[in-house]
């Protein structure tokens, strides 16, 4: 019995001991990634940095405009081109173009259908305009 | 139980040998004798030798310790080193829209430790090879002397450190700096200043932030990082100041000008929205900013302002109530004062109406209504306006206004109209924005502010009737008197023209003019407040030749209302307000809502 407890005790003694070790190296290993992740967001930060100083430098107004007098064929706005929103013309009535084509052609009543069709739907009378 | 232990413990030291503890305690004695007594000399000998002893050793240490603390010697270490020569990381600058003006990138740097390197020359020979800007004797000498540390060439490319790192030098190294960087080159130089290679701040706003305690943070020692230094918004709009330096450029290179200025100030917040001074640098070559030529004329510079003080002396004659806008001054004759005489550019030998003293510009008339104030009561007025202090703003660089010194009648009546005091163009700009906005002085800023936190300090300087009346006036100069060159469509432009005959060896020169021009839109609401100033601007043949500065100011302030007007959120109103002065009307001047026509030529 007692031996027992003592075989028992030796193989606790030594699963914990593994586990204590495999919770050390994994804590190693993972504080290794944290300082590795910390390097490169770092590093990213860095680069982001320089990237947004870049873009401000190709976007600064200096450069941009002179880029547009070369190869833009624009012009310097006039204050009479900017007008408000009311005094936009009101949007118009919808029309269908489409179906008002059709009529002008004469194809508004479905013509010359086959006389079995009982049905009459627009896709048939569209048909014979294509 | 007891009584057997108890022979046992008896009984056991009868069994154990006896045969050396017999001669044991005779040697004990022997010894223990030699030590206590007899010989009193020779042990106090021994103590004292042994003592002694101990003190030398000690000594030797507490000196070598006195040495080491003594010594200056440089840090060993290059890291600790390096933390007190690295660039410290500086916050960025942006725009009020969030563009970026001012910010820090990392680069390399090439640092050697004099002490670690075996061949010197050999070393000199191999980096000036590789990197091009290092002067060969300078960087001998250095790594001659005896730091542990010293900078070999600052902010390489990656690929030059590729190359050093080929050279495989022992003693020579690479550090990551913060460099600061303008990625708009010569925008707004004038507000950001710069910063020095080691991250300090030497003028403008980089000068202000180190002021606000980033410079005591890094001397503490903090590990700031350019991603927790929360950024700094400054006032100005980074489209609008780059319009107002083309316009300005533009302009000076037509009018031949030596030098010019522009801004723009909000009114209702004290915010420099935009600004442009010209000649300038470009603050990623911060040599060039000691050029006393590229100062900052608006805040630096002091200026007789010329004609447009003229509406800070028809507001104080307005606001004291020594006239109205029905007055009549006589301008008949020039005026005389002694042995000078004060005469009218637009000479009109009849008596003005204030309106009209103001769109004709009249000197008499302004000097008539200063001198209704007195010499006191315009002294004391112009100090509430902050015409006779120093204006402090964010900017360290700025001028003490000329006063005269003996201040008389004929220096009010000069400078009532623009001679004989010379303030920064700010300052004028500080006192006319208080005229417009309903009579608060608001100090200018160059950070981004509130139209609350800007009023909230602001005292009330004039009546609001006196801002509005002040307000038609300047609308009744673009309508019908001298502004109207910059009466652009849509923005209900108001406006004041100013042109100072330049002093050359204490004489005025009538060929060397000095011309401002101001600006406000919209009259009926006054939002921004335009300056444009111009050092000797030529005339132009198609103007007749005329140099005032109707001719040139204000035109390319017209330009620059016409360009930045849309980009500081304000459309062109397609029609004039209607009632656009509500007091005016109450109190009795009706025609001041109806829009002037005519005014001839003046």
């Amino acid at each position: 019995m007692v031996r027992m407890l003592n075989i028992f005790a030796i193989v606790a003694l030594i699963t914990s001991a593994i586990y204590a070790y495999t919770i050390k190296y994994e804590t190693i290993f993972h504080a290794e990634t944290i300082v590795k992740l910390q390097h490169q967001i770092k590093g990213e930060q860095d680069k982001i940095g320089m990237l947004r100083a870049e873009w401000a430098h190709l976007t600064r107004p200096e450069r941009v405009q002179a880029l547009a007098d070369r190869f833009l064929d624009l012009q310097t706005i006039a204050l009479s081109q900017i007008v408000s929103t009311e005094s936009l013309p009101g949007k118009a009535p919808r029309v269908d173009a489409i179906g008002r084509k059709l009529e002008a052609l004469g194809f508004a009543e479905p013509a010359n259908t086959l006389s079995n069709s009982s049905v009459v739907d627009p896709a048939a009378s569209a048909t014979p305009a294509r | 139980m007891n009584d057997h232990l108890n022979t046992d413990f008896e009984t056991a030291p009868n069994n154990v040998p006896m045969v050396p503890a017999g001669r044991r305690p005779g040697i004990v004695k022997k010894l223990f004798s030699g030590l206590s007594a007899a010989k009193p000399d020779k042990s106090v000998f021994r103590i004292r030798l042994a003592a002694w002893i101990f003190l030398a050793v000690y000594g030797v240490i507490a000196a070598r310790l006195i040495d080491f603390g003594l010594r200056l010697d440089p840090p060993q270490s290059v890291k600790h080193a390096a933390a007190d020569a690295v660039a410290a990381a500086r916050p960025d600058l942006l725009d009020r829209n969030g563009e970026i003006l001012a910010t820090d990138v990392k680069v390399m740097s090439v640092f050697a430790e004099p002490r670690r390197i075996i061949d010197k020359d050999e070393a000199v020979e191999l980096l000036t090879a590789v990197l091009p800007g290092v002067d060969a004797r300078d960087l001998r000498e250095r790594l001659g002397s005896r730091k542990g540390f010293v900078w070999v060439k600052r902010a390489i490319t990656p690929k030059q450190q590729l190359e050093v790192y080929r050279l495989g030098l022992p003693g020579v190294g690479f550090l990551a700096e913060n460099k600061r960087v303008y990625p708009n080159g010569p925008i707004a130089a004038h507000v950001l200043g710069f910063a020095s290679l080691d991250g300090i701040g030497i003028s403008g706003l980089e000068k202000y932030i180190d002021g606000q305690g980033l410079a005591e943070l890094h001397g503490a020692g903090f590990n700031l990082t350019p991603q927790n230094l929360k950024p700094i918004t400054t006032s100005l709009d980074l489209k609008a100041t780059y319009a107002v330096r083309d316009e300005l450029a533009k302009g000076i290179a037509k009018f031949r000008a030596k030098a010019g200025a522009a801004a723009v100030l909000d009114v209702n917040t004290g915010e420099i929205v935009a600004m442009a001074s010209l000649p300038d640098y470009d603050p990623n070559t911060p040599a060039d900013a000691l050029d006393p030529d590229h100062i900052n004329r608006l805040s630096v510079g002091v200026y007789e302002m010329g004609s447009t003080f003229k509406a800070i002396s028809v507001a104080m004659a307005l606001d004291l109530g020594k006239v109205t806008l029905r007055s009549r001054i006589d301008a008949r004759d020039s005026l005389r004062y002694g042995r000078f005489t004060i005469h009218d550019y637009h000479a009109t030998h009849r008596m003005l109406s204030v309106p009209e003293v103001f769109t004709y510009s009249s000197n008499i008339g302004a000097a008539r209504m200063a001198l209704m104030a007195g010499v006191e009561a315009h002294k004391a007025f112009l100090r509430k306006m902050g015409q006779l202090s120093r204006l402090r703003t964010e900017l360290p660089e700025s001028a003490e206004p000329l006063v005269p010194r003996n201040w008389g009648e004929l220096n009010t009546m000069t400078i009532a109209f623009g001679q004989g005091l010379n303030v920064a163009p700010l300052q004028a700009m500080m006192a006319v924005g208080a005229l417009a906005n309903g009579g608060f002085l608001v100090t200018p800023t160059f950070l981004k502010r509130s139209e609350e936190d800007g009023k909230s300090n602001a005292p009330r300087v004039i009546k609001p009737e006196t801002s509005e009346s002040m307000r038609y006036l300047m609308r009744l100069n673009a309508e019908i008197g001298t502004a109207r060159i910059a009466d652009i469509q849509g923005y209900f432009v108001g406006g004041k023209t100013g042109t100072a005959d330049k002093i050359i060896h204490g004489h005025y020169a009538k060929d060397r003019v000095f011309t401002t021009f101001m600006a406000i839109m919209p009259s009926d609401k006054p939002k921004y407040l335009y300056l444009t100033l111009l050092d000797e601007p030529q005339g132009l043949p198609e103007d007749g030749g005329y140099h005032t500065a109707a001719h040139n100011a204000g035109l390319v302030t017209g330009k620059i209302i016409e360009r930045t007007g849309p980009l500081l959120g304000l459309p062109p109103r397609p029609d004039t307000p209607v009632q656009p002065f509500p007091l005016l009307a109450k109190l009795g001047y009706g025609e001041a809502n109806q829009p002037a026509k005519g005014g001839g030529g003046h």
